[in-house]
């Protein structure tokens, strides 16, 4: 059966994880304006489309929204945290010339992105036993070729406190 | 004690303004996209935030630029007004900077009004003096 609407390969988490573009800490709202109609908005709003999904997965904490029809030609405005406002125009673009634009004036370099996930990967040490929150395992029992949970099954006698005292203080 | 200080976790926020019958305090909506787990689409979320106005400038339909208080301001009251992006009915189009409507641009009437005055004040002087050439030409031809 397949899958139901007009793109839906944009409704999957590896095309939204393999999204480009993660934004500069600065930039706090993203404001797309284009209009439904129109050649020339085209570009813009297939970025809305096509891209719109991956940058909000990418990047949480940026509002985003869409305004359709205000104006004649359309356009992107970005909020930065100072109060500064980028303006970029979109009219007659194409949306991968749009992304790419975006991400060379406000998305973080390649190199920033990769120091960022080695400082995520020295944080988290596979290695340790702890809650799910932090750690992959929280008991030796939940590797394969470990003793079983004896919560699940019970332990053979020779390995049970209980019957070795027991039988400590039988044969003594 | 100093978390309350910070007030709240958005410091800068656009959003619509639905309601201003409060005094000096605008009633705004605010959308952000949230993913649906299942369908894996995204969504708007609504959230009404209320905004200090203090020259009550704003009226319902604007789109509105929100800066967050240092201090919370009243029990509700968390952001102020930094500007009107889109004011409704006068939207004006940040790449020339003139007024729009819709996909078209609104030509103001100023412009088309001034000539129509021009000529009528022209046209009076021109009555007023075919009126005294008129009169001299009339004198003579009396005396």
């Amino acid at each position: 059966m397949p899958m139901k609407g007009r793109y839906p390969i944009r409704r999957t988490l590896e095309y939204l994880q393999k999204g480009d573009i993660v934004f500069k800490n600065t930039v706090k709202i993203m404001t797309v304006n284009y209009n439904t109609h129109g050649e020339l908005s085209d570009g813009a709003s297939s970025f809305v489309f096509f891209n719109i999904p991956q940058i909000q997965y990418k990047n949480p904490w940026v509002q985003v929204m869409m305004f359709k029809n205000l104006t004649p030609s359309p356009f992107l405005k970005f909020y930065l945290d100072d109060g500064d406002q980028v303006l970029v125009d979109a009219e007659g673009k194409d949306h991968k010339d749009i992304s790419q634009h975006v991400k060379k004036i406000l998305g973080k370099s390649e190199e920033v992105l990769r120091a960022e996930e080695l400082a995520r990967m020295v944080h988290s040490n596979p290695a340790n036993f702890g809650p799910k929150k932090y750690c992959l395992r929280e008991c030796m029992c939940e590797v394969e070729g470990q003793v079983p949970c004896p919560g699940l099954i019970p332990l053979p006698n020779e390995m049970r406190g209980k019957y070795k005292s027991q039988m400590k203080g039988t044969e003594v | 004690m100093s978390v309350k200080s910070v007030s709240v976790h958005a410091k800068w926020i656009v959003g619509k303004v639905i309601g201003t019958k409060m005094q000096k305090t605008a009633k705004v909506r605010v959308t952000r996209l949230v993913l649906d787990q299942y369908l894996l689409k995204y969504y708007n979320k609504r959230k009404t935030y209320f905004a200090h106005d203090p020259l009550e400038q704003c009226t319902v339909g604007d789109v509105v630029l929100l800066k967050a208080l240092p201090e919370r301001r009243a029990k509700h009251v968390t952001h102020e007004l930094a500007e009107i992006v889109y004011k409704v009915g006068n939207v004006i189009d940040p790449l020339t900077g003139k007024q729009v409507a819709g996909s078209l641009f609104r030509e103001t009437l100023t412009d088309s009004m001034e000539n129509p005055a021009g000529s009528l004040t022209e046209k009076l002087q021109e009555l007023n003096i075919s009126a005294a050439t008129r009169e001299i030409l009339q004198k003579p031809s009396e005396v």
